[in-house]
């Protein structure tokens, strides 16, 4: 039975003057921009949260993904210059700066050799002094190491850099990534894709035609990627429903070319320590909230939406599996982005714990590789 | 679905080791075809049984299938059915026969000949073949090698002095356990076909135990059959390897997942409007919305209740400051990490003068109630608390919200007083209200366990109508997340809503988790769903009861803005000091700019109330987090 939307939450909606949206999303009608723009204008996070809570009923009922990975950052050194980053060095040699040799990159995966893991995710710096070989290297020493770990690796924005540093279309390196061992791509470097917001806080990263060709050119190819949006620095809300549309697009492409394609979308909320907008407060829990449920409820064709535990807190993240998340991350080892701009999360969570934040919050827990086939009993 | 009549076609292997997954087999719903593993793949492959004891090399190559959760035939270490036999050792090796009654074995074979710890000691022109079903023994002779496996291979004639026992050396190699089967088939299995498997293994593996030597020590001692995460990651890594080789196909080790489960809701719909217009709900009703209502659903009805009793923007918050007179108890609860015993070196009884500095702090940053609570000890009477009260309220314009009733039986008892002169004197002394601290859960057989030595429930609902008579007001309060079930927890809240409806003395509801500090996630993480719950169903239940305060003491700012639009109108306090649960580890530290950022960024206007929850004075500070220019008190 398709689930619906319950009397007193359709009431509660209705109080708030979204009667019409509950309609269209009861109806399976797709939310337009200023449908997004008015859920954000909305400070009933409940309702909102009970119509999201809707759609992920019906795409994944009680269901609760989570994987257990390990984290790789290569380097921290970053020629880039975002304003909302705690992790980037500019050049080798600064304080904190570091860059892993192959046999340390390897060394963490060894380390984990009895533990299971099915995957590996690897995002660095827009190293200016390596080349194209180091992370070619990188790969292929990871997969001989652990051929059964899926590699989900480098972000579109690293993508680009590499394609204009050693001259290669998106394609080429893509391509020449996956031949060495790469298998899907996360969905960093998206931050706020309206020009506006991405000139003050990035100005200097792949704008956001490029972040979206090489989704598409990966998806072409056949490969799955992931999308985020980083919320709660200086964007409206006008931008952040820009952002989510525009990915909307983007998949609506992919999924009619029938290839590759994005399957999770990860809201990561800005954090303000150690960072140029410490000034900024930091967004509080119900704007995530929102957020979460106001992605879900635009994102009609990304089929998960991730709560990424590490930035939001254990607490909102797992009161979010009723606000249309579907996907709690996983076991993360060995956490360093968002730890060095102040999360207080713990850096792994045991799985028994995960499980636990699952099954207390009354979902049924289910442990998935990158591709959310279960892979072990939770 | 499977029924009697259309009975589930599966195939099996008629070795030894797969006897415990099938001997239980209800032959009924199961048709059981044994086969040898080869011709188990291909009955699957042609859809001709739904379901098969599967090599592991045929799940990775042939289709779509999935694994039974949970279930293998494996091993950790040598296994002695999978054999590389010879009268030689491998330096001398021509030929190795590989038998083709089982691929997965076949595979295992030459992953560790060509790549693995027999690459060195093989010679590198040794011809590897396969062999019909059965047939590799044959070419075990002279400098000739042979996979056997299976019963075969526990049964070698003496000549074959050379044996390799594949799962040890697998092991030695990765550090890893091999699977060799599985129960794999169609994706659209019906669950319940899945769940009789898993119950049949384990009845079938108790059996082992009454088996005769040697089958009883090979299939307890060498032969595995949980598949747990180690069995995994050695399965997955075979597959890896395999795949790599070109050897085996790139199928993804997949598991039947969970059922999805089934809407339960629909019937709710009756009983989510009947709390949300406020009509009152039984026991029954109530215990039913805690255990099957939706957490969105129920958020959404206690949310239309707290518009149509607080029609407002308006979320009140009060300054106050926890004085916590003495440490020293005699009760020594489970979960208090803050008592300590009259003589410890951390003990104190606070002075006059710590006490006036405290209260004067108070007042400068605009506070107006201040929450007295201590220890029980055991010279502290009557006259103590007199003299204390006089005290505070001869020289500062402050509430006081004094005394949990442990404190109050604590001086009945010290002071050798009724309760009713108790609260007279105490009431006389200038004590305004009470919190509702200590009733924990009402439930008598649940305080037995988490405090034994505290008050029985109608004690404590005795000292709160007696308060409430001589005027004082109080809190009523839910301490959840210890031992007590949800029919306990509703239960408790029918003692406060029948107080209620005898004295309307409770002026607020306010309900928080158990805080414990001895795991790896935050204390109490894991409780904020679990509390969003039983605070929106606080306030469906507690339909006497105005004001429902949220608890971001203990679940963090974020999840108490949620509470907002789900039941609660109230922000608590500012603390001054909160020495009880910060012992016990967690404290979300507020001050006043971050309260009421917090409820404007929920979408509320900040207020200031007194504890009878008037409002005393608009917010202290801008929207832009700025002071507001004239705080007025």
């Amino acid at each position: 039975m398709t689930p619906t939307l319950s009397t007193v939450s359709r009431m509660a909606l209705k109080r708030i003057g979204l009667d019409d949206l509950a309609e269209k999303v009861s109806a399976g009608e797709r939310l337009s921009y200023e449908d997004g723009v008015r859920l954000f204008e909305e400070r009933d996070v409940a309702s909102v949260g009970a119509l999201a809570n809707l759609v992920r009923e019906r795409l994944h009922g009680d269901l609760t993904w989570f994987n257990r990975n390990l984290h790789i950052n290569a380097t921290n050194v970053c020629e880039a210059s975002c304003i909302f980053c705690s992790f980037a060095r500019l050049e080798e040699g600064m304080d904190a700066a570091y860059t892993m040799s192959l046999e340390d990159a390897v060394g963490r995966v060894r380390a984990l050799k009895d533990r299971f893991i099915t995957e590996v995710h690897i995002v660095n710096g827009l190293h200016p002094g390596l080349p194209f070989s180091y992370y070619t290297e990188l790969l292929r020493a990871v997969k001989a190491e652990r051929p059964d770990l899926h590699i989900k690796g480098f972000t579109a924005v690293e993508i680009h850099y590499y394609a204009e540093k050693y001259g290669m279309s998106y394609e080429q390196v893509l391509v020449a990534l996956r031949e060495a061992g790469l298998d899907s791509l996360p969905g960093g470097g998206a931050e706020i894709f309206h020009p506006r917001a991405r000139k003050k806080l990035c100005h200097d990263k792949v704008d956001a035609d490029g972040w979206l060709d090489v989704h598409r050119t990966a998806h072409r190819l056949g490969m799955m990627t992931n999308c985020t949006m980083l919320f709660g620095s200086i964007e409206t809300h006008e931008e952040r429903v820009d952002h989510l549309v525009r990915l909307r697009a983007l998949q609506d492409e992919s999924l009619a070319a029938g290839r590759g394609r994005m399957q999770t979308f990860i809201p990561l909320r800005f954090h303000n320590d150690n960072n140029r907008l410490s000034k900024l407060a930091a967004p509080t829990g119900h704007d995530s909230l929102k957020t979460i449920a106001i992605s879900r409820l635009m994102l009609d064709n990304v089929p998960h939406i991730k709560s990424y535990w590490i930035m939001l807190g254990v607490k909102i993240a797992q009161v979010s599996l009723w606000f249309g998340a579907d996907d709690l991350d996983g076991t993360v080892l060995e956490e360093r982005i968002y730890h060095m701009a102040g999360a207080e999360t713990p850096q792994g969570l045991p799985r028994h714990e995960l499980i636990k934040l699952i099954t207390t919050a009354g979902r049924v827990p289910v442990e998935r590789d990158t591709h959310y086939n279960t892979v072990a009993e939770a | 679905m499977a029924t009697p009549i259309d009975r589930v076609r599966i195939a099996t292997v008629h070795f030894t080791n797969a006897w415990p997954l099938t001997a239980r087999l209800d032959h009924t719903r199961f048709e059981v075809l044994h086969h040898h593993p080869a011709e188990a793949a291909r009955l699957l492959r042609e859809g001709e049984v739904d379901l098969a004891l599967l090599p592991v090399a045929s799940v990775l190559t042939d289709g779509d299938y999935r694994i039974v959760p949970g279930v293998c035939i494996g091993a950790d270490g040598p296994v002695q059915s999978v054999l590389l036999v010879s009268e030689v050792p491998p330096e001398q090796w021509e030929v190795l026969a590989l038998d083709g009654c089982s691929r997965s074995s076949a595979v295992l074979a030459e992953l560790l000949v060509k790549q693995g710890p027999l690459k060195d000691r093989v010679p590198t022109d040794l011809t590897i073949f396969r062999t019909e079903p059965g047939k590799a023994l044959e070419h075990a002779v002279g400098k000739g090698a042979a996979l056997i496996i299976g019963d075969p291979a526990r049964e070698l004639p003496e000549r074959l002095a050379e044996r390799i026992d594949l799962a040890g050396a697998w092991k030695d190699w990765t550090g890893l356990p091999f699977v060799f089967a599985v129960w794999a088939g169609r994706p659209d299995l019906d669950a319940e076909v899945i769940d009789e498997l898993r119950r049949v293994a384990t009845e079938g593996l108790a059996l082992r135990e009454g088996l005769p030597e040697p089958d009883r020590t090979y299939l307890t001692d060498a032969v595995k059959y949980e598949l747990d995460d180690r069995m995994l990651s050695g399965l997955r890594r075979y597959a890896a390897l395999g795949a790599e080789r070109g050897l085996l196909g790139t199928r993804d080790v997949v598991l039947y997942g969970p059922r999805v489960q089934a809407y339960r809701r629909t019937d709710l719909d009756t009983l989510l409007c009947k709390g949300a217009e406020g009509e009152r709900l039984s026991f029954e009703e109530a215990h039913r919305l805690h255990l099957e209502a939706p957490i969105a659903d129920l958020g959404s009805a206690a949310n239309l209740r707290r518009w149509a009793l607080h029609p407002t923007d308006d979320v009140t918050y009060i300054i106050s400051r926890n004085i916590n007179y003495t440490n020293v108890c005699v009760t020594a609860c489970k979960f208090c990490a803050f008592y300590r015993p009259e003589k410890h070196r951390e003990a104190y009884v606070l002075t006059e003068d710590q006490i006036r500095a405290k209260c004067e702090e108070l007042v400068s940053v605009g506070g107006v109630e201040v929450l007295l609570q201590g220890g029980l000890h055991r010279s502290l009477g009557i006259e103590y608390y007199e003299e204390l009260f006089r005290f505070i309220k001869s020289n500062f314009p402050l509430n006081l919200h004094a005394l949990s009733p442990e404190e109050i039986f604590h001086i009945m008892k010290i002071s050798d007083l009724s309760m009713e002169a108790t609260m007279e004197r105490l009431a006389a002394a200038g004590m305004d209200s009470l919190p509702g601290g200590g009733a924990e859960v009402l439930v008598d057989a649940v305080r037995k366990k988490i405090a034994p030595l505290k008050c029985t429930t109608d004690q404590w609902l005795e000292a709160m109508r007696m308060a409430h008579k001589m005027g004082m007001s109080s809190s009523s309060t839910l301490m959840f997340g210890m031992s007590e079930t949800a029919a306990d927890r509703v239960e408790h809240m029918m003692r406060l809503r029948d107080l209620q409806d005898e004295t309307r003395g409770f002026v607020a509801f306010i309900c928080w988790t158990f805080q414990p500090d001895n795991t790896y996630v935050k204390p109490g993480d894991n409780t904020a769903a679990d509390y969003l719950r039983v605070n929106a169903l606080s306030r469906l239940v507690l339909d006497n009861i105005p004001n429902i305060q949220a608890s971001w003491v203990t679940q963090g700012p974020g999840v108490a803005q949620a509470s907002l639009h789900m039941g609660c109108n109230d922000f608590g306090s500012v603390m001054l000091e909160e020495n009880v649960v910060s012992s016990a580890g967690t404290t979300f530290a507020m001050s006043v700019a971050d309260v009421e950022r917090n409820i404007r960024e929920a979408g509320f206007n900040p207020v200031r109330r007194n504890a009878q929850y008037d409002h005393v004075g608009a917010a202290l500070t801008r929207e832009n987090g700025r002071r507001a220019p004239a705080p007025a008190t």
